[in-house]
């Protein structure tokens, strides 16, 4: 029964459905863009709240608790909890936290327990899996969620859906948030895409304060070894003394380590030998620390630390008796025993112990290292490998030692060091052919001292360095200077010691080269002696250093010949023109028959690599007789001249050559 | 108020008594009629129509919008069905009012007046709904109530044992299965 409506009208009322349609869609339209924009809002009110949380300086504990409390709130979901990265078991897992956010905690009393009794290994559960993917994972119904390990106590309590979002430190997962809910909720991915920003977020935080903590390690350890360092062992060092003041019954040792010649290691194997040296020593040291009779030991505690290039110290605490620290010096001393292989080379070292002890009532922990470090350098004067106790004595002697230091250092300014030379002789004519030249120390008050009394302490010092190139430099300008004066057909020789530390100088050769050209000597005539010690190190180093000597034309000689170790077929590498018998062969050759064999076979040695020989230490008459009979080119020694100054080699150059002994 | 409830009028009042009546009904009431959704307009003009059309029909203007209330939730089913959906009964849906669908009306309407709906289980099994709102539209809720059990198809009863209508402070809504 539809009433007939005029055509106008008809058309009029489907204008109007079309007009209301449009109005309903504009309508939905501008609905679905205010609730974007108020879900925007939220979320950016969220992340801001987050950045606040984030940048605030609490610890990433309160930082996490804050954003648990923060996303609970935001999606109106009643749980949350964290679970942190657990990287010390064997396999990494995360572990919970122990943080939460629980709308009512009685609830989820169970589930709670549950966690925090689990571990979540990669792939295991909704944190395993975040973990595994470094990606949000959401469940919307446990019942249904296969890999969820707590589904139970999470029934139980009525948890429903799930989710979780990994905190992100570069790519790695440090830790992971999740949530539940009680009622079954759809995955957004539009809150997972906001999870990941805050998860971001949060893993800046964590990776500030690794890098905060990082800095206070390494403020207190030694980089290369991650012991403790010189501050940090001072700082527990003068807990012990406080507690050795509350309680006068507990006693503690120092004991200073330093590693006999370790700098031989250094200078001849390089820096990244030294290095790996050190961190095998420092393996070796804890190992000992650690052994079990040190716990046998009334419950001693032994802190080991680095306190410089290659010396450490062991605090014991709670010793029992002072013999306790002696003992274990001795295990230290035993723990270094087996060789080290570095670079492919075996290495054996030693090391001198100095110990002090709380017997000595010390005030500052200062004053306990300082100690221990004198009875240590006792104990490397007195040879290698020894335990020393400190006593007051050495605190005399030490003082002595630094004012000669202050001395030398001094006397290097003020050019208190002067050059005597001793002739070398040519024992088919008995002509000086050159000179050793030999540092003098002369003091302000005008005594005189021999290097034997001040080499050891300008070796120790480095100032050998420079004090030796003051010496090649003053040799080759004196005997430059002879040369001219009294020229010959064979000019006159010079020859000049290197020490080992000089020898390991990355720019020796320049160095040598620089004093030729400024000199203007004929480097023919320059001699460089070398002794065996620095032959030990890292052969093809050696090799190329000699090689390059070579090249600017001077020679090369060994020194002390028949003291070292070195092996025959090394030395047949080194380019070598003079061999040095040591003074204490050839001053014993006429009474020992053994010395005068080994002076016959190293005459044959020099023989056979080509090499001219100097006899050292020729003092009378008979030897060097013997000497002739062996065919040996060359003498020194007290039956020619002493070393004498300058002067008197002019006189020597000057006058008729007439040797006392002849 | 919002639009909103215009336009569910306006349908309303169309589908059951066609266009016209709605612009009668706006004559009578001496308004203009431009509602849009997302608009907000003066209680008054509600309250003006509802006694416009209580003349109109010679019906007490509680039973108009109880009416309207109930009429207007097939149209409320069709436009947001993903808030009638998750639920199977009268009670759930009910429940979800202030977590859920309230809070999806602030989101498109920071300043809107939801009314705040306290429920409780009455020990005999009833659903006790405590509505407090200077609008006083208790009558609509009860419309609406109703129209939420048609759409589950419920038989329910519901009666009020406090009103603001009565001088009461708040008015609850007891609702039991008929």
């Amino acid at each position: 029964m539809t009433r007939e409506e005029p055509p106008e009208i008809a058309k009029l009322r489907r204008r109007l459905e079309r007009e209301r349609i449009a109005r309903q869609e504009a309508e939905a339209i501008a609905e679905r863009g205010l609730r974007d924009l108020y879900q925007r809002k939220k979320q950016l009110k969220l992340l801001e709240k987050v950045a606040t949380i984030a940048n605030s300086s609490r610890s990433v504990r309160d930082v996490l608790q804050s954003t648990l409390t923060e996303i609970c709130g935001f999606m109106d979901w009643p749980v949350g909890h964290a679970l942190l990265l657990d990287q010390d078991s064997a396999e990494p897992a995360l572990r919970s936290a122990a943080i939460w956010h629980a709308a009512d905690p009685d609830r989820i009393a169970g589930f709670q327990r549950a966690t925090e009794d689990s571990a979540f290994p990669s792939g295991v559960g909704l944190p395993g899996e975040v973990m595994a993917s470094a990606k949000p994972h959401w469940f919307f119904n446990a019942p249904e969620e296969g890999n969820f390990p707590r589904r139970r106590p999470a029934l139980a309590c009525g948890i429903k859906a799930g989710f979780a979002f990994p905190v992100l430190v570069g790519e790695d997962v440090a830790a992971v948030l999740e949530f539940f809910a009680y009622s079954t909720i759809e995955q957004d991915e539009a809150l997972l895409g906001l999870m990941s920003q805050i998860g971001v977020q949060l893993g800046r935080v964590i990776e500030r304060r690794r890098a905060e903590e990082r800095l206070i390690h390494d403020a207190s350890h030694d980089a290369l070894t991650d012991l403790p360092n010189r501050s940090l062992f001072l700082d527990r060092l003068g807990l012990a003394i406080a507690r050795r003041k509350l309680n006068r019954g507990v006693h503690f040792a120092v004991l200073f380590i330093d590693l006999d010649r370790f700098k031989v290691v250094n200078d001849s194997l390089g820096h990244l030998a030294g290095d790996r040296m050190i961190v095998e020593v420092a393996e070796r040291l804890t190992a000992a620390l650690h052994q079990e009779e040190l716990s046998a030991m009334s419950g001693t505690d032994g802190l080991l630390a680095r306190i410089g290039g290659d010396e450490f110290a062991i605090l014991l605490t709670d010793i029992g008796d002072p013999s306790d620290a002696v003992r274990f010096s001795h295990r230290v001393q035993e723990s270094l025993r087996r060789p080290f292989t570095i670079d492919g080379q075996e290495i054996h070292t030693s090391a001198s112990i100095g110990i002090s002890l709380s017997t000595t009532p010390y005030a500052y922990a200062e004053d306990v290292l300082r100690d221990a470090d004198l009875a240590m350098y006792r104990a490397k004067t007195l040879g290698k490998s020894r335990t020393e106790m400190f006593h007051r004595e050495m605190h005399r002697s030490a003082m002595t030692r630094l004012t000669l230091e202050a001395d030398l250092r001094r006397a290097m300014v003020n050019g208190e060091f002067l050059l005597h030379y001793q002739p070398i002789v040519s024992l088919e004519s008995l002509e000086v052919v050159g000179f050793e030249a030999l540092v003098r120390w002369r003091r302000p008050d005008g005594s005189m001292v021999y290097p034997g009394d001040f080499i050891g302490i300008v070796e120790d010092t480095g100032l050998i360095v420079a004090l030796g190139f003051w010496i090649l430099r003053e040799a080759c300008m004196a005997t430059r200077r002879w040369q001219r004066e009294f020229p010959r057909e064979t000019p006159l020789t010079i020859s000049v010691n290197i020490s080992p530390r000089q020898f390991a100088e990355p720019d020796l050769v320049a160095q040598v080269r620089r004093i030729i050209a400024e000199t203007g000597i004929d480097p023919q005539t320059v001699r460089l002696e070398i002794t065996e010690s620095v032959t030990i190190g890292d052969a093809d180093r050696e090799v190329s250093m000699l090689s390059q000597l070579k090249d600017l034309g001077i020679r090369l000689s060994i020194d002390d010949f028949g003291t070292g170790y070195s092996s025959l077929s090394y030395l047949h590498r080194l380019p070598l023109d003079v061999l040095k018998i040591d003074r204490s062969f050839v001053s014993a050759m006429d009474k020992s028959a053994e010395s005068f064999q080994i002076v016959n076979t190293i005459m044959n040695l020099a023989r056979n690599l080509g090499m001219h020989v100097v006899a050292e230490g020729a003092e009378v008459a008979g030897q060097i007789e013997q000497l002739q009979s062996l065919g040996c080119d060359y003498g020194q020694g007290y039956f020619f001249s002493k070393p004498m100054d300058p002067a008197d080699v002019v006189k020597l150059l000057k006058g008729p050559t007439h040797w006392a002994g002849v | 108020m919002k639009g909103i409830v215009f336009n569910l009028l306006e349908e309303v009042v169309g589908r059951h008594y066609g266009d016209s009546v709605w612009d009668d009904l706006l004559d009578a009431a001496e308004l203009s009629g431009a509602y849009t959704s997302l608009g907000s307009y003066p209680d008054s003009d509600m309250s003006k129509l509802v006694g416009a059309a209580s003349s109109a029909l010679s019906l007490p203007p509680a039973d108009v919008l109880r009416w309207f209330g109930r009429q207007a939730m097939p149209l409320l089913a069709e436009r947001y069905s993903a808030f009638f959906a998750p639920h199977t009964s009268t009670r759930s849906f009910l429940t979800s009012l202030n977590s859920i669908i309230h809070p999806e009306v602030h989101k498109l309407y920071a300043g809107a007046h939801c009314p705040h709906f306290h429920f409780d289980d009455a020990p005999d099994g009833a659903l006790l709904i405590g509505y407090n709102s200077p609008r006083r539209l208790c009558d609509l809720a009860h419309g609406f109530i109703e129209g939420a059990a048609d759409h589950y198809r419920e038989n329910i009863r519901l009666d009020h044992p406090h009103c603001m209508a009565h001088g009461d402070r708040h008015c609850v809504i007891r609702m039991t299965a008929a």
